[in-house]
């Protein structure tokens, strides 16, 4: 028997521009369907327009919580991740996506959160305290977070360090971490440009990392990090 | 089918007239009440606020519950869809049902399917939705494979939409009557008044706690105050509205008032306990003053169906009227 729990959502009591931005938001009925319909229109375009190949989508863990990792060169890494994920994960998975990018107006946080089920990370802003919810929302909520520990999109297409915070998620615990990397990516779609164009994307996705034994302290984040890394790099070798 | 109706049509009831009067004056006479007491300094400002905050709230709520019913049929059965829509919103938002996307979408359509009935005035239809919604939801989830807390998240789907539902749809139903405007009106503000009146009874009165440990706010004497002004005010309003018809004796018109206020009050009570048990205070932020929308309608919930039912038994809702306006041939 399982004891149901009369939760209200982490998100209860929130005005509605609290909500877009809150790293507590839930998607209701709307928010889902939403969601499924973005998740369908991007996996036809990724297929009709850049012809997206999936390699390793086995090692895909069957349930969540996990965390998907890659390189970050272009606005079309999140979406072919995104696309790889069987449909049940989908209400379940959120991108960590830049504050300042995706939620610096009204319009593309509303964009943001109901296509994406993005949560924002403020380069500035995000506290210790922030990272330690995620941690605990990944696990309890058993969610996917998809996301890019460089930090940002590489400017010039070069493989950038990965950044300790993905270990703030993860060290310590059984969450699997997948790494992921993404060919063709920046050709299609640079930073510097607007809009896409098309051409061959492939993903190649390799077997789940885990960091069970990795202190979760600075220095087991930095080993987290480095691990993954050097994971994501072999997938691009 | 939404044409706006006409001044003469909308008030062509004097109890119509009368009610809408009412209100008005009522809201004026609290404006100026609420202005004495900020002027002669008889309330902390922190009162004052919520004074008007909430008298705020009431000159936004009131049209928007008036303006519709005034306005035709169809317009009432709209805001009544839209009013459970959003109370659905809150109630899964506020007890995780919405965590389960299927459940939430099947009491969507059988709230959808059961205020169209009302809608094209398709009395078997509207009786048939609950039944069916409730099968639709027993069996929603099964192709999940996750028997894990079936029970739960189907019976609170059920509960959901046969209070937001089926229940609220009983009010949209009514407006398939020719006359239908004096007793939605009628029900509409007495339910917020008998709130008030529970309130000022037990205020003014004091004495035991009605159920501490549900709402402690609450009293015996606010309960039993409320139920003994609001019946014979019921009683009379409905005597206007039903002359002459089988409805209109004393006794049945005392126990329609009867019933309106009791049906108010456990509705109260009944959103008291759901908010108590999730350990919440309001169900959500959108009524200054108030709360979420379920905060300020629970009294309805109950009174809707238990007063539709009543009614039918003496008198019955658009038995004149054509039927299956939509689906008809």
């Amino acid at each position: 028997m399982n004891h149901w729990e009369l939760r209200p959502a982490r998100d209860f009591g929130m005005s509605f521009a609290e909500r877009l931005k809150s790293h507590r938001r839930e998607p209701g009925l709307l928010g889902t369907l939403g969601h499924a319909l973005w998740l369908g229109a991007v996996r036809t375009y990724l297929a009709a327009a850049h012809r997206l190949e999936i390699i390793g989508r086995e090692n895909l863990p069957r349930d969540a919580p996990f965390v998907m990792v890659g390189n970050h060169t272009s606005h079309l890494d999140a979406l072919s991740l995104s696309a790889a994920l069987p449909r049940h994960h989908g209400r379940k998975s959120a991108a960590l996506a830049a504050g300042n990018v995706f939620f610096g107006n009204l319009a593309s946080a509303m964009f943001a959160a109901a296509a994406l089920n993005a949560l924002p990370i403020w380069r500035e802003e995000t506290t210790p305290a922030d990272l330690a919810f995620l941690r605990q929302r990944l696990a309890e909520d058993a969610m996917v977070f998809i996301l890019f520990p460089e930090g940002t999109r590489a400017r010039d297409g070069v493989m950038k360090r990965f950044r300790p915070g993905l270990g703030a998620f993860v060290a310590g615990t059984s969450i699997p971490v997948v790494p992921c990397y993404l060919h063709g990516a920046f050709p299609c779609w640079p930073a510097q440009n607007k809009l896409p164009r098309p051409g061959k994307l492939k993903l190649r996705i390799g077997p789940p990392l885990n960091f069970a034994d990795q202190p979760n302290d600075p220095h087991g984040w930095k080993d987290v990090a480095h691990i993954a890394e050097t994971a994501v790099r072999a997938l691009g070798a | 089918m939404f044409q706006i109706a006409s001044w003469q049509d909308a008030f062509a009831s004097p109890v119509t007239c009368a009610l809408v009067i009412a209100v008005v004056v009522v809201l004026l006479a609290a404006a100026a009440a609420i202005a004495l007491v900020s002027v002669t300094g008889r309330a902390s400002p922190a009162m004052r606020h919520e004074l008007w905050l909430r008298l705020g709230s009431w000159l936004l709520l009131l049209p928007l519950m008036i303006g519709p019913v005034l306005a035709g049929r169809a317009w009432t059965i709209v805001a009544v869809t839209l009013l459970g829509l959003l109370c659905l919103k809150e109630f899964s938002r506020a007890t995780g049902l919405f965590r389960q996307p299927v459940v939430v979408a099947m009491v969507v359509i059988g709230l959808l399917a059961v205020n169209f009935a009302a809608l094209d005035h398709w009395y078997g239809f509207f009786v048939a939705i609950p039944s069916l919604t409730i099968c639709l939801i027993a069996v929603a989830t099964i192709p999940q494979d996750h028997p894990e807390s079936y029970i739960e998240r189907t019976g609170l789907g059920g509960m959901a939409f046969m209070l937001f539902g089926s229940g609220l749809a009983h009010l949209g139903y009514m407006a398939n009557e020719a006359n239908y405007r004096p007793i939605l009106l009628m029900l509409l503000l007495c339910v917020a008044l008998n709130d008030v009146l529970a309130f000022t009874c037990g205020k003014l009165i004091g004495g035991p706690k009605l159920l501490p440990h549900t709402s402690p706010g609450k009293t015996v004497s606010g309960a039993i105050g409320a139920l003994v002004l609001m019946t014979p005010l019921v009683a009379y309003i409905a005597h206007n509205i039903f002359i002459g018809t089988p409805l209109d004796q004393f006794w049945v018109l005392l126990f329609l008032g009867a019933l309106v206020s009791v049906a108010a009050q456990a509705g109260d009570l009944m959103l008291s306990s759901i908010k108590r048990d999730l350990g919440i205070k309001d169900m959500g932020t959108i009524l200054p003053g108030h709360g979420g929308i379920l905060d300020r309608y629970n009294s309805l919930l109950l009174v809707a169906p238990a007063v539709f039912h009543l009614i039918t038994y003496y008198h019955g809702f658009g038995l004149d009227q054509p039927t299956r306006l939509i689906t008809g041939p």
